[in-house]
């Protein structure tokens, strides 16, 4: 059900991810291109239109990799304007009391060779710190996205509205703050 | 604009000949079991078709209006809340038209919370209305088309406040219920940050299966309710679609919602004859007293052998009628059957939707006269009223609104 999902959402028309043309790799023993396998479709950004509510948001994407090897999402960096903290790859598992935390992605976020992943509010995500400006609902945010193996890809994200997906973050391990 | 449930309907068909005419080959025999099994494969995906059937979102016109009428219908009229500006509303209506667009396709929306339940669209349409309360709020209130203006206060009306009004209208139609409701949910959840629900008015008319999509619907009185809608392209370029020449909202419509409760007690005191003199048609057939054919044209003029008109004064065709096809409008009710009123009788009735260019020089006439003189005013009471601009379609990539905030 889940892949049957992702199909879906990887076939939809109203597409507002772009990737660039070629990725960027950073170092020239990459061996093969990885903006040719990974598919990058539904970007979005959870809208923060007062800061005064957080001043912290999360990316969500689908993420398909036609490639015969497996790649991580590490993190990024914001081209927006809005923030100069480091992007984190996150993800969100139950802690050994049951609840719900959000914490960084160790090695990040998997997406396996001929497979896919979803990031989704409750789950994988990009997490943005320290955000400088509101972001409505309806403004696109732009980001560069952070692949092992060293390549980038550009992404644009519209902010929508949620209401879910709230969890704790857990930094380290130590301490809780809300999401 | 065809209707994409047919289409759909014959290739699963033909798919699942060719699936079942496989199997028989392989097993080396066709067994009376096979073919049984076989049809009833062909009976199921039957009814699967009417789920994946899709209307398109984007075009000319928002869907939802010259649409074959799906079989339930929620009209969810919202209010602004102290966000919304023309800044914010723009954002919003961004977002809530892809949201839009991957539902009636058979997709989840992108910050869809329940993607499970919205793989089954059933001819799923989402369709944009802005009220007088948005024009003024976004500082266009200059913008407004033609003839979008408050309604006069008829002498019939009992408006109720909740049933009444709205800045902002998503009007949501599926052969499915639950696509519905899901679509209905979701899209609230799109426009929460620049609005709250005022009201949502929720109906049906046939399923879709039961009767043609040709077939003019019944509201609960039993009458056929419909008879002199356009039914060609010409017929909607000239009644309901806005010309080229009124700018930004050319491709758009305009709306009229009203609430009539039907008193079905004592309706249902009456007897045909009467019935059919209060409508002036037959019930069965939906054809005027003087003709034989549901679309035969009435004879106003013809008496009976007592001197008085067949068609009498007071009948409800007589008194909406009107010779001018320009002058007619789009009928696109819903039945709506919520059960009991306090006192025991029937909470029943139509949620009458009216589609025209100019809501003050084509429907407010026509309105008038009814509320002045129609039998049928001793059964219904108007208990809600609200207008809204229908924004013209976009093409993919653009948003519903857009040519009105871009003007």
């Amino acid at each position: 059900m889940i892949s049957k999902l992702l199909a879906a959402g990887a076939a939809a028309v109203a597409l507002v991810a772009t990737l660039t043309g070629c990725s960027t790799a950073s170092d020239d023993h990459a061996s093969h291109d990885l903006s040719s396998t990974l598919t990058i479709t539904d970007v979005w950004v959870k809208a923060i239109p007062d800061l005064a509510e957080g001043d912290m948001t999360g990316v969500f994407m689908t993420v398909e990799n036609t490639g015969t090897e497996d790649v991580y999402l590490t993190g990024g960096t914001d081209t927006t304007g809005i923030t100069e903290t480091p992007l984190e790859a996150h993800e969100v598992v139950a802690n050994d009391a049951g609840e719900m935390v959000m914490q960084l992605a160790d090695g990040g976020i998997l997406v396996p060779a001929g497979g896919s992943v979803q990031l989704m509010p409750g789950g994988y995500h990009i997490m943005y710190w320290d955000v400088t400006k509101p972001i409505a609902v309806g403004d696109t945010i732009t980001l560069t996205l952070n692949v092992s193996d060293g390549t980038t890809l550009d992404l644009s994200a519209i902010a929508m509205t949620i209401e879910g997906g709230v969890e704790k973050y857990v930094p380290n391990g130590e301490g809780e703050m809300s999401h | 604009m065809t209707s994409s449930g047919a289409r759909s309907r014959l290739q699963v068909s033909r798919r699942d000949l060719l699936v079942g005419a496989g199997a028989a080959v392989g097993a080396g025999a066709v067994t009376a079991a096979t073919a049984s099994a076989l049809a009833a494969q062909t009976a199921t995906n039957a009814i699967t078709a009417v789920g994946e059937a899709t209307e398109p979102f984007f075009g000319e016109h928002q869907a939802g209006v010259q649409t074959p009428h799906q079989a339930h219908g929620v009209f969810t009229a919202y209010m602004l809340n102290d966000s919304a500006n023309l800044d914010t509303v723009r954002g919003v209506m961004r977002v809530a038209t892809i949201e839009a667009s991957r539902l009636c396709a058979g997709e989840p929306g992108m910050s869809d919370t329940d993607p499970t339940i919205a793989t089954v669209p059933a001819r799923l349409t989402v369709t944009f209305g802005f009220g007088l309360g948005l024009f003024d709020r976004i500082g266009m209130a200059d913008k407004k088309p033609a003839g979008f203006a408050p309604q006069p206060a008829y002498v019939i009306d009992e408006l109720r406040p909740e049933f009444s009004g709205g800045d902002l209208l998503i009007h949501i139609g599926s052969d499915d219920p639950l696509a519905l409701a899901h679509a209905s949910r979701h899209m609230s959840r799109v426009v929460s940050s620049i609005a709250v629900p005022h009201y949502a008015q929720s109906g049906f008319i046939r399923a879709n299966g039961v009767a043609p999509h040709s077939e003019t619907p019944r509201n609960l009185m039993g009458q056929k309710d419909g008879t002199e809608n356009p039914r060609t392209e010409d017929g909607f370029a000239e009644q309901v679609w806005a010309g080229a020449e009124t700018g930004w909202f050319a491709g758009g419509t305009q709306l009229v919602i009203r609430r009539i409760a039907m008193k079905l007690d004592t309706w249902d005191k009456l007897g045909q004859g009467d019935k059919e003199a209060a409508i002036g048609r037959r019930l069965a057939s939906g054809a005027p007293l003087t003709g034989d054919g549901e679309f035969d044209v009435p004879d106003f003029a013809a008496r009976n052998s007592a001197g008085l008109t067949v068609i009498p004064d007071f009948a409800h065709i007589r008194r909406a009628h009107i010779d001018d096809p320009q002058f007619r409008f789009l009928r696109r009710p819903l039945n709506y059957d919520d059960g009991i009123n306090p006192d025991g009788t029937p909470n029943s009735g139509l949620i009458f939707a009216a589609y025209t260019t100019n809501i003050t020089e084509r429907y407010v006439p026509v309105q008038q006269r009814l509320a002045d003189l129609d039998l049928l005013n001793v059964w219904t009471v108007p208990i809600g009223s609200s207008e809204f601009v229908i924004p013209p379609g976009v093409e993919a990539g653009g948003y519903i609104g857009q040519q009105l905030f871009d003007s």
